[in-house]
């Protein structure tokens, strides 16, 4: 009795939290798929695929604002990975002293609100016609993105053996060849990792392409809050749930690797 | 490695972008979302027709007078440039009138021909600043209550019975506030045409920041207004909970509303009234800027725009809005029904009567302070 | 060896350029420009304008972030708590499974769902409704102040679940056991032993949650239509409508400010356990 009654309870629980997490990602599902909707219905009175065709065809706003937000991903991360492993090899094989004082500087992004510093940055941009244009952006994307990059490369190589390295030396290789044969194909998948997290950042990244990118270039998530504030619900939605793939995506994928040692690395 | 090396290059190339081989014409425009669309999906298509190898690229930089600042702040920031990168702009009359007072406008109006069918002392003074010469009206637009017919058995008449009817109805009654559209603000001056002295000298000018302690009344008034409704995220936003019956009433865009209507993201229901003494509206400005890099081509663009025929297929039938050149021109160009449609539920006498401009400039500017002074 | 570290200082020069540049450059100019008017005198009158127009918002935005935070640290405690003592693995699995989902929901698309959900006729008041809790026509939406605060909470607690929870998996289980047998339930044990050993790993959690939390913009636009909400909107719209670039950087003074209390309480809590 008491163990039923332990089981309403924790499936209470359990349901409510199961509600309040994917309750609103269910209403954007229906948002998505709706084509009238309007009090006092509970659900949408019609349904259909419109929308999507809208989104989709070759020519819309949303097709171009997808297009932009990988290629700005794609460079921010091949820029964050040029300048974050060498500095990520330096820090994890310890080879500076203030090592503890440079990982706090590349924190100084995440420690301030960064509302205020985008403002400036844009209008910074202004003055040498960096604003509204790809590199503008990428350069935005790229600060918060080096703060991941460079505390995971530092801790991927960290976690890589030093003996390996000494061992390949003792062979006869010189350092960089045991560097980039040895130690970085080691540390690949961490950097693999930072790599992706480097990418999403990029393809959600709204607040600094707000004041930077407006108006020529439109990101992906720039488009959805404009369909958003425009009441244009159902496009947001569509919209939202393309943002939502890569991520959802490297959630699952990520189950096996997101170990909490390597997050207490990390924090 | 390889492959990835393919990739890198064809990223990159596409990131350095594809050399100009096509005349590009870029128009930039403030306002809702409407705006972008009627230059992106209908002129030009229309122009590109009529010109082989121009290739229309158009961009909106957000809603109200945010949007148009925008603007003003990208051509200042390139101010020194031999050319400037916007060759059409669509703006609002604030910033008209800073634009053409800095000299950073082009005088193209009388060398289009569709110059000679713009009479309205609009398209002469935007908010007491000179702009003959550097503008054509797009359109003219008003403000005007929306109100659910289902929820609201008699609408009131005036701000006055407003204030009245959201003592009783509280949480009925939504507007933006003065941020994210301006169909608040047009909410705003109208409040204070209606609450403070003298609006004519608001209208017309001469500015005088003494004569503004007598807003203090209408202010706090306001303030209290405030308590009994909801603030809404827009323009859109305020359409929206109308449409969901989150509101009951609230002031809204008469070309924004007709075109949710048709597009059947507002019931029926929904009617419009133009309350006492009056609620603002505005045209809004084709210009072009004094270095842009195809003048020619833009003047042509914006006679495409302004002529009458464009502003009846256009601006009257598609997109609801108020014609921007005179309107003799253009009811010619229409069927009556489809004149008439516009003025349903505001008819000419009332837009005579209770539809107004906003203030001058300096004014304008101290209302919208002394809003988030002392009612926010 | 003096070429090796000059070596390494190379490698890890650009990162620290760019951040340099991109970052540190554009705060100190942020802070100049707070600091001085238009002409370039150094003034307060940023200050006095920021605080005559918008103190009610800064009051709120530490009101939001504050509340926030609580919450979150409540919340993942709780959920932390339950996943190393809960009893029954299904339940435990699952909750495992579940807590995880909207730490990879980027907050725009969060706010997106909040703006449907929470509205006056949205999901949450339809459910209730239907389940007979509140009464449509008289139920208000919770677009304001307080969604804010329920998008942050909803999108920051995972984080700092996650942190949590690994912590306390990493604990000794002696000490559980310990307790257990001497009577204490799950609660105390919560409460009296688990928190305090992780307290370390929650206060970074949290730290980072609440500078979050000052950086969003979308939400706040998104969710909250006007005043009250959070000094990030009245940063935009100050230099979005007046190109008001000194007022805009004193309320990102005060936004360091904010965050700043976050830091000293993280830099208190370490310099107490370092002396212990």
């Amino acid at each position: 009795m008491i163990a039923a009654l332990g089981w309403l309870w924790r499936g209470a629980a359990l349901g409510v939290l199961a509600f309040a997490i994917f309750g609103p990602l269910a209403n954007l599902v229906l948002w998505a798929v709706a084509l009238q909707w309007y009090y006092p219905h509970k659900l949408p009175l019609s349904f259909g695929l419109r929308y999507w065709r809208e989104v989709f065809k070759p020519t819309s706003d949303a097709f171009v604002s997808l297009g932009t937000s990988i290629e700005i991903a794609l460079i921010t991360v091949l820029a964050c990975l040029l300048l974050a492993v060498p500095a990520g090899y330096a820090l994890g094989r310890r080879l500076l002293p203030g090592r503890a004082a440079i990982l706090m500087l590349m924190l100084l992004p995440q420690a301030f609100p960064s509302v205020a510093v985008y403002i400036n940055i844009a209008r910074l941009f202004y003055r040498i016609g960096l604003n509204g244009t790809v590199a503008g952006v990428v350069l935005v994307h790229s600060v918060h993105g080096l703060v991941i990059a460079v505390w995971i490369a530092a801790a991927a190589f960290a976690a890589v053996d030093a003996e390996l390295e000494l061992a390949a030396r003792n062979l006869g290789a010189s350092a960089w060849r045991a560097a980039l044969t040895v130690t970085l194909p080691l540390a690949a998948p961490g950097i693999m990792a930072a790599a992706i997290f480097v990418f999403l950042e990029s393809l959600d990244e709204f607040t600094g392409t707000y004041f930077v990118g407006v108006p020529d270039i439109t990101t992906l998530p720039l488009m959805m809050f404009t369909a958003s504030i425009a009441g244009n619900y159902q496009i947001a939605a569509i919209t939202a749930l393309i943002l939502l793939v890569p991520s959802i995506a490297f959630m699952l994928l990520i189950e096996r690797f997101l170990n909490t040692e390597t997050l207490a690395k990390i924090g | 490695m390889k492959r990835l090396g393919i990739v890198i290059a064809t990223v990159a190339g596409l990131a350095l972008g594809f050399p100009a081989t096509a005349q590009n014409l870029s128009v930039v425009t403030a306002g809702d979302q409407n705006m972008v669309d009627y230059a992106k999906d209908y002129l030009g298509p229309l122009f590109e027709k009529d010109h082989p190898g121009v290739t229309v690229r158009a961009v909106g930089t957000g809603p109200g007078d945010a949007g148009s600042q925008k603007i003003y702040e990208k051509l200042e920031a390139e101010k020194n440039n031999a050319s400037w990168d916007i060759d059409v702009a669509v703006i609002h009359q604030k910033a008209a009138g800073e634009m053409a007072a800095k000299g950073m406008l082009a005088r193209y109006v009388p060398d289009v021909p569709t110059g000679k069918l713009v009479t309205s002392p609009a398209a002469k003074k935007a908010l007491g600043a000179d702009v003959d010469g550097y503008v054509i009206p797009m359109f003219n637009s008003q403000t005007v209550i929306a109100y659910n017919t289902d929820m609201v058995k008699d609408p009131p008449a005036s701000y006055a019975d407003l204030v009245a009817w959201a003592d009783k109805h509280p949480k009925q009654f939504g507007y933006n506030g003065i941020k994210g559209g301006m169909s608040g603000v047009a909410f705003v001056v109208g409040w204070i045409y209606a609450n403070a002295p003298d609006s004519e000298r608001l209208i017309n000018g001469p500015y005088d920041k003494s004569t503004e302690a007598a807003w203090n009344d209408a202010f706090a008034k306001l303030a209290t207004f405030n308590k009994n409704v909801v603030l809404t995220p827009g323009n859109a936003g305020t359409l929206d909970m109308l449409s969901r019956g989150e509101i009951a009433m609230g002031p809204v865009w008469v070309d924004m509303f007709y075109t949710w209507q048709a597009d059947g993201k507002i019931p029926p229901t929904i009617k419009l009234k133009l309350i006492g003494p009056g609620m603002p509206g505005q045209p809004m400005y084709y210009v072009v800027p004094a270095k842009a890099a195809n003048a020619k081509l833009a003047a042509d663009f914006i006679a495409l725009a302004t002529s009458p025929k464009v502003q009846a297929d256009g601006i009257v039938k598609r997109f609801n809005w108020y014609p921007g050149i005179d309107a003799a021109a253009v009811k010619s160009q229409l069927d009556d029904a489809t004149w008439q449609k516009l003025f349903v539920d505001v008819t000419p006498e009332d837009l005579a009567s209770k539809g107004k401009p906003f203030p001058i400039a300096p004014y304008f500017n101290d209302i919208l302070e002394s809003y988030e002074r002392k009612v926010q | 060896m003096p070429e090796r570290r000059l070596l390494a200082l190379l490698l890890v020069a650009p990162a620290l350029a760019v951040v340099l540049a991109l970052f540190v450059y554009p705060l100190c100019y942020s802070l100049a420009s707070a600091f001085t008017t238009r002409d370039g005198a150094p003034s307060f009158d940023n200050f006095a304008k920021a605080i005559e127009l918008y103190t009610a918002d800064i009051v709120f935005t530490l009101v939001i972030t504050t509340v926030s935070t609580v919450l979150v640290a409540i919340l993942s405690a709780a959920i932390g708590g339950y996943l190393v003592l809960g009893d029954h693995p299904f339940a435990v699995k699952l909750l495992k499974w579940l807590y995880r989902w909207p730490l990879f929901v980027p907050f725009i698309v969060a706010a997106q769902c909040m703006r449907t959900f929470l509205a006056k006729n949205g999901m949450l008041n339809n459910t209730l409704d239907t389940l007979g809790l509140v009464d449509l026509r008289n139920v208000s939406g919770l677009l304001d102040w307080r969604g804010i605060i329920v998008t942050f909470v909803w999108k920051e607690t995972p984080f700092v679940a996650l942190l949590v929870a690994g912590a306390m998996a990493a604990l000794d289980r002696a000490g559980i056991e310990a307790a257990r047998n001497l009577g204490a339930r799950g609660l105390r044990i919560l409460v009296e032993i688990l928190v305090p050993q992780v307290a370390g790993v929650m206060i970074v959690g949290l730290v980072l949650a609440f500078v979050t939390m000052l950086s969003v913009l979308s939400v706040p636009i998104m969710i909250s239509g006007g005043s009250p909400t959070m000094i990030t909107v009245d940063m935009a719209f100050r230099v979005n409508s007046y190109s008001d670039y000194g007022t805009a950087n004193a309320l990102g003074f005060i936004s360091y400010l904010i965050a700043g209390l976050g830091a000293w309480i993280y830099l208190r809590r370490n310099i107490a356990g370092a002396a212990q």
